[in-house]
């Protein structure tokens, strides 16, 4: 499945709104889904994606689910963040 | 602080009282800089993941804790390509905030070289304290300038970092971005 996260705005900056997107995600788009399916994470139409938003979303779907794509990350600060995330959260893709 | 000072403050079209007015004019920041079509589109992104980090740590970290005035100040101008952008609170502060979790820092400057350097957050256990390392290694990479101040201390962060006494004691936070 793909999860659009422009669907959840294009200024994407803290951790309540982080938390947010992630609880309505779990309800509405990844309920009953399979922990082995592919998850394609599109980050298409993003501006403005910060450390603290993509925390509570983007490393808590990859610690549920084990085949996490990332799709169209030139985003500069898509780029910065999955950095961070990597270096200080251990995200592992 | 006088109930005159506080009402002005208030009033303010630079005072963001709580965080969903402060992405709103987080929102309206990035549009009219991108509409300026003056600045580098790249370093624009990144301003404002910048300043949506710092203004919304004063709201992370003060929370239930303000002092006196609770929100932020917020305030930017994009003149001659040249964009600065400018937020503050009157907040606990740094040094009071990472205290509760790391209680052998000593003094403001060891505690804002905490803050920007080692994966800790005033919220333990709560697995966070990404935030101020996204900030300082993204001005350096891009060369933009950060003055940040806490209590007695600044870290001024361009292409290397300084840590030294302010000039101004901050009872919260202040930070200006220039790029």
């Amino acid at each position: 499945m793909v999860i659009e996260i422009k669907k959840f705005g294009e200024v994407l900056v803290s951790r309540p709104a982080g938390r947010e997107a992630f609880l309505a995600m779990s309800a509405y788009l990844t309920k009953g889904v399979s922990k082995d399916e592919i998850i394609e994470i599109d980050f298409s139409g993003v501006k403005v994606l910060t450390p603290s938003w993509a925390d509570e979303v983007i490393t808590k779907i990859a610690e549920e689910f084990k085949n996490v794509k990332l799709l169209n990350t030139e985003n500069a600060t898509v780029q910065a963040t999955l950095k961070t995330l990597r270096e200080y959260s251990d995200l592992k893709i | 602080m006088t109930a005159i000072f506080k009402e002005a403050q208030e009033k303010s079209e630079f005072y963001c009282e709580t965080r969903d007015v402060f992405q709103a004019r987080l929102d309206r920041m990035l549009r009219e800089f991108l509409r300026s079509g003056k600045a580098d589109e790249t370093n624009i992104y990144l301003a404002s993941a910048i300043a949506g980090e710092i203004g919304n740590n004063s709201f992370d970290h003060n929370l239930g804790s303000w002092p006196d005035v609770s929100g932020i100040f917020f305030g930017y101008k994009n003149e001659n390509n040249n964009i600065e952008i400018v937020l503050a609170d009157r907040g606990q502060g740094v040094l009071k905030t990472l205290k509760k979790v790391k209680p052998e820092i000593v003094d403001d400057e060891d505690a804002l070289k905490t803050a920007f350097t080692e994966r800790i957050s005033g919220r333990a256990p709560e697995k966070r304290g990404n935030g101020l390392k996204f900030v300082r290694e993204n001005v350096e990479d891009r060369k933009m300038h950060l003055l940040f101040s806490s209590g007695d201390a600044q870290i001024e962060i361009n292409a290397e970092m300084k840590i030294g006494k302010a000039e101004t004691e901050v009872g919260g936070c202040l930070a200006v971005l220039t790029l």
